[in-house]
C-alpha cells in the first residue's frame, strides 16, 4: 500500500511540475473558467428569474451542470493526452518496463490527472459563489458522496479511452462521444424532462444524467444522502459496471499492443 | 547459470491493411522479425548483438524487457518467463533504448530519475543516493537540475543510462548507447559497462560499431533478417577487423552494413575488467 501511495506521489508531482512549468496554460485556464462563468451568468439573466428548472434558479442549475460534466470531460481528456504523449515521446514503451505493473501505472496516471480536473471543478463553483454570486445551500456529506460515486465513473471513462487509443490509437472517439451527444441528453443544460420521450429513457441510461441530477441535489438544494438514495445507488451500480469493464478491456489492450509491437504507434 | 534464456523465439509483425489503402500503397502482410531464435547468456556476460539494419536486434531486447511478448518459443530471465512472469522480469531488467526522448521534458534529469526510480520501487531511503550515484555513473553531476528538454541528443543518451541502471539491474540492455556520444563519454561509458558486468550483470548490446563490440563482448551474436547466424565466445583478443570480417562472411553483405568509427583507441584488454 505504501509502494502504491508512493508511486502516486511521484506521478502527481510530475504532473504538478509539468503544469506549473507550463505558466501560460495555467493561467489561460483560469481566464477561461471566469470567462465561461460569466458568459453563462448573463445567459441565466437574459432568460429571466422565472425560468426555474427542478425549482431552482437557473444560474446555479447551470454552474453545477457545466461545471461536472466539464469535470467528466477535461479528466478523460487530461487522461487521454497523457497517454498519446507518452505514446508519442516513446515514454509509453519504457515506463512498461519498470518494475511496476502496466495496469497500475495507467490507473495511478488517471487519478493524478484527475487531481487536475477535481481542482479545475472547485475552483469554477466557488468563482461561480464567489464572483457570480450563486445561490447554494450544499450539505457537504452529500457533496463528498456524489463526487465520490462522479470520481469512479471519471475514472473508468478515462481508462476507457486509454483503452481505445492504445488498442487503435482513437481514444479521442470517446472524447468526441462526450463532447458531441452526451452533453444534451445528460441535463446539462436544461432539464433531461424537457428531451422527448425516447431521448428521455436514452438519458436515463447515461452516468452522467444521474452525477448532474445528484451533483445539483446536494450542491443546490443540501439534500441529504438519504434524500439521494436511489439516484446515488444507480450512480454506484453504473460505477460497479464500467470500472472492472474498463480495467479488464484495458488489461486486454496493453497485452495485445506488448504482443503486436504497437505500444509506441499513435 | 544462464541468466537470459530464449528458446526457438519467433516474434512476427502483422501489417493491417488501411481501410481505404486503395487511396494511398500502404503496406501489408508480416515481417518475420525473429525465426526460431535460441541463445543463453550467463550472468558477467557482455553479449554484444550485430546484425544489419532490421535484423531483430532491437526486437531482441524488446522482449528481454517485455516490451514485447515472443509470438512462440519462450524468453526467460533469471528463471522467470516473460510471458507468464513479465512482473519479475521486469524487475530485473533496465533498459536504455536507442531514442532517447523518452523523458518528461519540463522536469530536470534528476526529477526525471526520482520519477522513474518511484515506479522502480527502488526504497525512498535509498532514492537520493542512487539516484547521485548513477548521475556520478554517467557524468551528468553538472547537467542534473537542468530541464531535460534543454538537453542534447548525446546528454540525452546518458541520462537513459542512468535511468536504466537505477533499479541495479541484473540485465542491461543497452541499444546503440554510445550512438551520440563524443570519444571521451563513449571511453567512459565503455569503462562502466565492463566494471557491471565484472559486478554480476548481463549486458546486451545493440551495435553497428565493430570497434564497441570488440572492445567489450565475450560473446557475439549476428541476426540477419531474424535468423541467428553466429554465436560465438569471443576470446578478448579479437579486433574490431575480426569482427567486420565475420559479419560480413555470414551476411553477405560488402555495403555499408555497419560502421568501424573512429572510436577511442580502447580495446578490450585496455578497458577496467
Amino acid at each position: 500500500m505504501s509502494s502504491i501511495l508512493d508511486k502516486l506521489l511521484a506521478i502527481v508531482r510530475r504532473d504538478l511540475l509539468t503544469a506549473i512549468r507550463h505558466r501560460t496554460g495555467f493561467v489561460l485556464t483560469l481566464a477561461g473558467v471566469l470567462a465561461e462563468l460569466a458568459a453563462f451568468y448573463y445567459l441565466s439573466r437574459a432568460i429571466g428569474p422565472s425560468f426555474r428548472p427542478n425549482g431552482v434558479e437557473y444560474f446555479p442549475f447551470l454552474l453545477v451542470g457545466t461545471g461536472l460534466y466539464t469535470f467528466f470531460v477535461m479528466s478523460a481528456q487530461a487522461f487521454l493526452n497523457a497517454v498519446q504523449e507518452a505514446q508519442q515521446t516513446g515514454t509509453l514503451e519504457v515506463l512498461m518496463t519498470t518494475s511496476t505493473a502496466p495496469a497500475e501505472l495507467l490507473i495511478l496516471s488517471a487519478i493524478s490527472a484527475f487531481a487536475g480536473s477535481l481542482v479545475n471543478l472547485v475552483i469554477y463553483l466557488f468563482a461561480g459563489v464567489a464572483v457570480f454570486r450563486a445561490a447554494i445551500h450544499a450539505n457537504l456529506l452529500s457533496c463528498v458522496t456524489v463526487l465520490v460515486f462522479s470520481l469512479v465513473i471519471a475514472l473508468a471513462l478515462g481508462i476507457m479511452a486509454a483503452t481505445i487509443q492504445v488498442a487503435v490509437q482513437k481514444g479521442s472517439a470517446v472524447i468526441w462521444l462526450l463532447g458531441s451527444g452526451l452533453w444534451f441528453l445528460s441535463g446539462t443544460m436544461f432539464p433531461v424532462q424537457s428531451l422527448p420521450r425516447p431521448l428521455g429513457f436514452l438519458a436515463r441510461a447515461i452516468p452522467f444524467t444521474y452525477a448532474i441530477d445528484a451533483a445539483r441535489g446536494a450542491f443546490i438544494q443540501g439534500q441529504s444522502v438519504t434524500a439521494m438514495a436511489p439516484t446515488l445507488a444507480a450512480l454506484a451500480l453504473f460505477g460497479l459496471l464500467m470500472l472492472p469493464l474498463a480495467l479488464g478491456g484495458l488489461s486486454l489492450s496493453l497485452r495485445r499492443a506488448r504482443q503486436c509491437g504497437t505500444l509506441s504507434l499513435y | 547459470m544462464n541468466k537470459v534464456v530464449f528458446e526457438s523465439v519467433r516474434k512476427v509483425f502483422r501489417h493491417r491493411p488501411a481501410l481505404f489503402n486503395w487511396v494511398g500503397r500502404e503496406r501489408t502482410g508480416e515481417t518475420i522479425a525473429l525465426d526460431g531464435v535460441s541463445f543463453t547468456a550467463a550472468s558477467t556476460e557482455v553479449v554484444a548483438l550485430l546484425g544489419p539494419n532490421g535484423s531483430g536486434k532491437t526486437t531482441a531486447l524488446k522482449l528481454i524487457s517485455t516490451m514485447l511478448l515472443p509470438d512462440g518459443g519462450s524468453v526467460r530471465v533469471g528463471g522467470f518467463d516473460s510471458l507468464r512472469d513479465s512482473g519479475k522480469v521486469r524487475r530485473q531488467v533496465g533498459i536504455a533504448v536507442a531514442t532517447e526522448r523518452s523523458f518528461f521534458p519540463r522536469l530536470s534529469a534528476r526529477e526525471n530519475l526520482v520519477f522513474f526510480a518511484a515506479l522502480d520501487e527502488v526504497p525512498r531511503r535509498e532514492r537520493m543516493r542512487r539516484i547521485e550515484e548513477v548521475l556520478c555513473i554517467t557524468g551528468l553531476e553538472e547537467q542534473a537540475d537542468t530541464l531535460v528538454m534543454k538537453f542534447s541528443s548525446g546528454v540525452y543518451q546518458r541520462l537513459g543510462l542512468a535511468r536504466a541502471l537505477i533499479k541495479r539491474p541484473s540485465v542491461l540492455l543497452l541499444d546503440e548507447p554510445t550512438r551520440s556520444l563524443d570519444a571521451a563519454a563513449t571511453s567512459h561509458l565503455w569503462t562502466t559497462i565492463r566494471g557491471l558486468a565484472d559486478q554480476d550483470t548481463t549486458v546486451f548490446l545493440a551495435t553497428h560499431n565493430f570497434a564497441e563490440a570488440a572492445a567489450l563482448a565475450d560473446r557475439l551474436l549476428l541476426l540477419d533478417h531474424g535468423v541467428l547466424l553466429e554465436d560465438r565466445m569471443l576470446s578478448g583478443h579479437e579486433t574490431a577487423e575480426d569482427l567486420r570480417a565475420i559479419y560480413f562472411q555470414r551476411t553477405g553483405d560488402h555495403g555499408a552494413g555497419a560502421e568501424d568509427e573512429a572510436v577511442p583507441a580502447l580495446h578490450r584488454a585496455e578497458a577496467t575488467r
